[in-house]
Order: structure tokens, then C-alpha cells, then sequence
């Protein structure tokens, strides 16, 4: 995940310790409400990356702060840093927790799909709402990066709530349709006869 | 206190077996200072329910009961009078007179109601210079882009100092910028001026911006969600 790249990202800018580093990427995704990494992830991941050896502790004689530990880039961080920034981000869509429990409500029958649907659409929209909300508040002077994740959300809450109407429209048709089957197989070692 | 209510508000056209039923027992509260997004896909019968409460077409059976007094009780100067006084009604053309300014445009309620044109002008000026228009009063539509247009349109909308503005797809011919201009203007409009918004609208995210969502579907009321 990210926030190991991250914190390359961060080193490569300058040597920072634990602490400074959690407070850099607050500020760089704008804020704890976006995304709270806790302080102790920020440690195992720094140990980590210590570990794998992509960064290094300075010397505590240079970093004029001898109680604190400063971390600086490795060359192998480096290149690692190079690797992610020349590569795409696959964005995770399939797999949904609302598709999961839709699915479920119609192979087990426990719940009306089409309610289901509704009380999905009535998040979203509450969602949208507080998004737009929020993205009002902000100065397109000064907080433009925050504004532009907010952009991305509110895309991504309107495509949701397209895609919950077309599904909606559709629930008698795959309602009609044979639900998909397991397909079971045998436990242990496959047979090596093939029967009949 | 509820503003407008509908009781079991049904709109038919035709009659025998080929009669459409657009608006099925719609029963909605609204209270004062709301701000109400009506949506569903097209022919779900938002916009009959919009002309419906505004006034604009009679029910079939069922009734609007507005400011405590139904529709049906008042004759046709009442309602004219009522519609004139009491609501503002903004389009998705905008619907201002190419020929007239902004302030004309905008005071064009209280001219036609009989109102002093000093008056009727300073009540124009006064709601598009709340709306960022003070430098552009004097220009017509088509100097004027789409959004401001649609400002200049709301400024008319809310000159005879009505409780009810009612908007049928506001931001159906802006783009997603001026759209969101708009949306949240008509927010202000209930939320800084107290007046009570219902806005027909088949754009997710322009309903986000209201306080509430009632979604029609075949005529039918199938849901009605509070997103503050």
C-alpha cells in the first residue's frame, strides 16, 4: 500500500524522523479525516523499509537531535520510489462490499434487493450532500489539493449512484436469471481414473 | 409548520383505457424553508408535480393545500395573484426577455404586478447585487452567460419577496461549474434567505446540494430521504 511510498516520497524531499513524517502526510492528503495513519503505523512501516533497506538511520552525531531517530533515503529506496511513480494505480472496483451483500440478499432470499438498493442510494446520497458541503467550505485559493480529492469523490459517490439505478432497473431481469452456482470440487487429491 | 402539503394528489390525462395516470396519491409535506430536490426519470411526473403545487395545472383528484389554503378554493385572479406574490418559478432556459436588462428582466414580477418602477427597480438591483451581478445590471441575456443568465433569472424569481421558489431542472442547460453555482445559490436562498426551494432536477449531483430528496417513480412517491 501506499503509504510506504509515501514515506519514501516524503525522505527523498528530506531526512524527517517518525513523527515529523506522519504530520508531512497528513498535510499532503489533506488531513486525518481523509485518510488517519496512526503514529505506530508510521513506525512498523519506517522498521520495515529499514529492514528491507530502503531507508537508513543517520548517524546520531549529524542530525543534531541525538534522542530522535532521523530516517534518510537508501539508494535502493530510491530506485523504489522511481518504480512507483513510473507505474499506474489499479483502482479497486470488484471488489465491492454493496455488490457482496446485493448478491447475497438475492441468492439467500433474506432481504428485498430492491430495499437494499434504496437504503444504498439514501447513504450515497447523504454522502454527496455532506461532500458538497464540505467542498464549499474550502478556499479554492489556498486549498485546491483538498478540493480536488473531494472532486474525486463526488465523481466516484455520482457514478455509484448511476450504477445503482441501472441495477435497479434491471432486478427483475436478474432476478429471472439462474443464480450462479458453486462450483464444488472434490477435497483431497483429484482421482486419476475418470469414472464411467 | 408545513408550507405546502399534498393529499392524495393524483393527475391523469385522458380518460378510458388510454389515460396515463402521471401523478399517483402523492402525499408531501413541506415545510418553511426547505429545500426539497424532486427526482426520478423522465416521465416519473416530477414536473406535473411541480406545476401541479405551483398552480400551473389542476389535479385530477386530490388536492395542494398552500399556506394552509387549497388551490382548488381559489378562483383564477386569486390563484394569478397568488402565483405572482407567493412563488417564484425558475426554468432551465431561463425564460428572461431577450430585449430587457438585468434589472429589467429581474423586476419584471413587480412591473407587471403594478408595482412603482423606482421600486420595482431598486428590489431588482438589490437581489442581483446579492448574487454578484452589480456590475452587470444593465447588460441583456445575451451578454450574459448561461449561469448568469440563470442568476439574473432567481433575482426574478425572489424580487416579490415570495415563500416558495419552485425550479424545474435549474441547471439542466449549464455546465458542471455554473451548475454547481446555481445549486448552491438556490441552497442560500433557503438557508440565508428563508424561503422555502423545491427543485425538480434528474442530476445526482445537483440534488445533493438540497436538504432532502423525494424520488418519483411511474407517478408513485417511492422514497423520501434527509441528507442534513
Amino acid at each position: 500500500m501506499s503509504v510506504r511510498h509515501a514515506i519514501l516520497g516524503l525522505l527523498a524531499q528530506h531526512p524527517r524522523h517518525g513523527y515529523e513524517l506522519r504530520a508531512a502526510f497528513s498535510a499532503v492528503i489533506g488531513g486525518d479525516d481523509n485518510w488517519d495513519v496512526k503514529p505506530a503505523q508510521i513506525y512498523s512501516t519506517l522498521n520495515r523499509l529499514e529492514e528491507a533497506g530502503l531507508v537508513q538511520q543517520q548517524p546520531a552525531e549529524q542530525n543534531g537531535s541525538p534522542d530522535k531517530r532521523v530516517y534518510d533515503l537508501t539508494d535502493a529506496g530510491r530506485q523504489t520510489l522511481r518504480e512507483w511513480f513510473a507505474l499506474g494505480i489499479t483502482p479497486e472496483h470488484q471488489r465491492d462490499e454493496f455488490f457482496v451483500k446485493l448478491m447475497t440478499a438475492l441468492v439467500s432470499g433474506a432481504a428485498d434487493p430492491g430495499r437494499i438498493i434504496q437504503i444504498q442510494r439514501s447513504l450515497l446520497y447523504q454522502k454527496l450532500h455532506a461532500a458538497t458541503t464540505l467542498r464549499e467550505s474550502y478556499n479554492p485559493r489556498a486549498e485546491i489539493a483538498q478540493i480536488l480529492l473531494l472532486d474525486k469523490s463526488i465523481m466516484h459517490i455520482e457514478a455509484d449512484l448511476r450504477w445503482l439505478d441501472i441495477t435497479e432497473m434491471r432486478l427483475e431481469e436478474i432476478k429471472r436469471q439462474p443464480i450462479p452456482r458453486p462450483e464444488i470440487r472434490p477435497r483431497g487429491r483429484p482421482r486419476k481414473t475418470v469414472e464411467g | 409548520m408545513s408550507l405546502i402539503q399534498t393529499h392524495s394528489l393524483t393527475k391523469t390525462y385522458g380518460s378510458g383505457e388510454s389515460a396515463v395516470t402521471a401523478l399517483d396519491n402523492i402525499h408531501l409535506h413541506v415545510n418553511a424553508g426547505e429545500f426539497v430536490a424532486i427526482m426520478g426519470p423522465s416521465g416519473c411526473g416530477k414536473s406535473t408535480l411541480l406545476h401541479l403545487i405551483g398552480g400551473l395545472d389542476k389535479p385530477s383528484s386530490g388536492q395542494v393545500i398552500f399556506d394552509s389554503v387549497p388551490l382548488t378554493e381559489r378562483n383564477d385572479d386569486d390563484l394569478t395573484a397568488l402565483r405572482r406574490r407567493k412563488m417564484g418559478f425558475v426554468f432551465q432556459f431561463f425564460n428572461l426577455i431577450p430585449v430587457l436588462s438585468a434589472i429589467e428582466n429581474a423586476a419584471l414580477p413587480l412591473t407587471l404586478d403594478g408595482g412603482k418602477p423606482t421600486q420595482a427597480r431598486e428590489k431588482a438591483v438589490e437581489w442581483l447585487t446579492r448574487f454578484g451581478l452589480g456590475d452587470r445590471l444593465a447588460s441583456r441575456p445575451d451578454q450574459l452567460s448561461g449561469g448568469q443568465q440563470q442568476r439574473v433569472a432567481i433575482a426574478r424569481a425572489l424580487v416579490a419577496d415570495p415563500a416558495l421558489i419552485l425550479a424545474d431542472e435549474p441547471t439542466g442547460n449549464l455546465d458542471t461549474r455554473s451548475g454547481d453555482e446555481i445549486a448552491s445559490l438556490l441552497r442560500s436562498v433557503s438557508k440565508d434567505y428563508g424561503r422555502t426551494v423545491l427543485m425538480v432536477t434528474h442530476d445526482p449531483r445537483i440534488a445533493a446540494y438540497a436538504d432532502r430528496i423525494v424520488f418519483l417513480k411511474d407517478g408513485k412517491m417511492i422514497d423520501d430521504t434527509r441528507l442534513s
